[in-house]
């Protein structure tokens, strides 16, 4: 464990560098602060708009920070050859992976609880001082889908250029958003439509289902147990995230760096 | 001496699957490293060096062939603890001081914390980088305070072999000349050093042995003393007396001579006493003169040239 954390300090340490990082930070953090604006231009929805804003900025912000922050943390190693230095220590090839993936995702962790900070602070202020927690849920389950999506991006990125990388990860990321085109062609009478509806059900990560600002936002799309509902989908991140690591992991000992 | 490197018949295979070619960056490479030697491995750009060393390194896989180090098969994470590397053109962690790099690279050798602070300044101060650099960022670092930062993360675990791929290349003659004396110290230190590197006169000075490697392939290994065997003798003589015959007959005695021009003079090269008394005698029956009889040292930049220049039939 000793090495895996030292490999994760120091990512996290080159990561935080990234001025990138800082910007879409600095951008997700202006959109929640827009919450109070547009809910002023519309009162009878305030608490809506900014409830609906800074959780979509959080999740905007997040998935950017994810993916820049993830698609570089392999590739620059073996680019400015400091993975050498590192490997041809007794280093196993899984330390080193893992070690890269838990200080990436601990990187988007403190960027995404600094910006559900700023987000739950503002909702504390202006709707009276009352705190909101079904949207540190949502905050929460954003969280669980960045780890998932940061799994999604190391396992490309062993196998295949950053810019590939961020096309690719940003691809699985927006069809795993499309539940309700998932549901449409599941349902499909066409054999084709309906295999490929199975293909992304069963193979493709469902990031829809971390999504459930709506339902947080309107309470007539209740869940009948959120808290089940919450710890259903974190294992899920969890688990689906093991998997691929896993693949990952026997992808990158074979790798010839 | 027990052998600390031991190569049989390693080959890499590169296969460009679109241009349907297959490269062969190293070439069934068989060679012994004695533990405490400094072994000179040398070869042009593109030789095989730094594919063999990675392949002994665990970082690329060989296509056919093995190897042992200390005793014990490559990439072996045991092996890994004794062992250490400095790549040629490394870009460390610039955000860190030397330091912390030291730090970072200890923590993945599991050195304990206080073992590990002790071995840090050891490193730092037998590579001579000043200590008030010591914990200022390595992106203000000059080339040679880069480079003795790189000695000093491969010193860190106190290697019985290292890996040290140009380590001096680049850098001003006084750092130059001071990492080549870091180099040549461990020796005394009984570490094994494999070198490689195109400072061929670094190389004479501080090796014990050699390898010269050419597409993949070994063209020659042994003691330095012995490559350097024999030395040359540059004749220059010139006459109005020295005839097309004689030149012949000079030819056959020694085919290495050049013409100089402005001399209007010849400069012969010959092997051995023999050969000189052979030359001189025959310009001189010829009423030509010898203008001078100077004995070169061979370097190893001229058996390099030469051994690299015959296989590739120049």
């Amino acid at each position: 464990m000793g090495v895996i954390y030292a490999i994760a300090r120091q990512t996290v340490r080159e990561a935080l560098r990234r001025k990138i990082m800082w910007i879409f930070l600095v951008i997700g953090v202006f959109l929640i602060s827009l919450g109070p604006v547009f809910g002023f231009l519309s009162p009878k929805d305030s608490q809506t708009v900014l409830r609906s804003l800074g959780l979509a900025a959080i999740l905007l912000a997040g998935l950017f920070i994810t993916i820049v922050t993830c698609i570089y943390l392999i590739p620059v190693e073996i680019e400015r050859r400091t993975i050498y230095t590192v490997l041809s220590k007794p280093v196993q090839r899984y330390e080193f992976l893992l070690g890269k993936f838990l200080g990436g995702f601990f990187t988007v962790f403190i960027n995404i609880a600094a910006m559900g900070i700023v987000f739950l602070a503002m909702l504390y202020f202006q709707e009276g001082h009352h705190i909101a927690p079904e949207m540190a849920r949502g905050v929460m389950l954003t969280f669980f889908q960045m780890l998932l999506l940061a799994a999604i991006t190391i396992f490309f990125s062993t196998i295949t250029t950053p810019v590939v990388n961020f096309f690719l990860s940003f691809g699985v990321f927006l069809v795993g958003n499309l539940s309700s085109v998932t549901d449409t062609l599941t349902t499909s009478q066409n054999k084709i439509a309906h295999g490929v509806g199975q293909f992304i059900y069963y193979i493709l990560p469902q990031f829809g289902n971390f999504n459930v600002q709506n339902r947080l936002i309107h309470p007539e799309e209740s869940i009948v147990n959120m808290n089940a509902y919450i710890v259903q989908n974190i294992f899920y991140s969890l688990a689906y995230s093991a998997v691929v690591l896993a693949v990952a992991i026997i992808l990158f000992d074979r790798r010839e760096v | 001496m027990a052998t600390a490197i031991s190569i049989q018949g390693l080959t890499k295979k590169y296969v460009d699957v679109w241009a349907k070619q297959e490269v062969i960056a190293v070439n069934n490479l068989n060679l012994e490293v004695q533990e405490g030697e400094i072994f000179g491995f040398l070869g042009r750009n593109g030789a095989g060096k730094t594919t063999t060393i990675k392949m002994l390194l665990g970082l690329i896989f060989p296509t056919a062939g093995d190897a042992t180090l200390l005793g014990k098969p490559m990439g072996d994470n045991v092996v890994k603890s004794m062992i250490s590397y400095l790549p040629e053109e490394t870009y460390f962690y610039d955000s860190m001081s030397a330091w912390d790099l030291l730090d970072f690279y200890g923590r993945l050798f599991r050195i304990p914390g206080a073992e590990r602070q002790r071995r840090i300044k050891l490193s730092l101060e037998k590579v001579r980088l000043q200590p008030e650099a010591w914990r200022r960022n390595i992106r203000g670092y000059s080339k040679g305070m880069r480079q003795r930062t790189g000695i000093a993360q491969a010193l860190i675990n106190d290697p019985k072999v290292l890996f040290l791929d140009e380590p001096t290349s680049g850098l001003d003659p006084i750092a130059h000349a001071e990492l080549r004396d870091i180099v040549a110290s461990l020796k005394d230190e009984g570490k094994t050093v494999f070198l490689s590197s195109h400072q061929l006169a670094d190389v004479e000075l501080i090796c014990s042995r050699v390898a010269i490697i050419h597409r993949g392939k070994l063209l020659r290994t042994g003691q330095i003393t012995d490559l350097l065997a024999g030395e040359r003798t540059e004749i220059v003589v010139k006459g109005a007396g020295l005839s097309n015959g004689t030149l012949q007959n000079l030819r056959a005695i020694t085919p290495d001579i050049e013409p100089l021009e402005e001399l209007q003079a010849l400069k012969l090269f010959s092997e051995d006493d023999n050969q000189t008394s052979a030359v001189i005698d025959l310009v001189r029956n010829a009423k030509g003169s010898v203008i001078s009889v100077v004995p070169h040292k061979r370097t190893l930049e001229q058996v390099f040239v030469e051994t690299v220049r015959k296989e590739e039939g120049l």
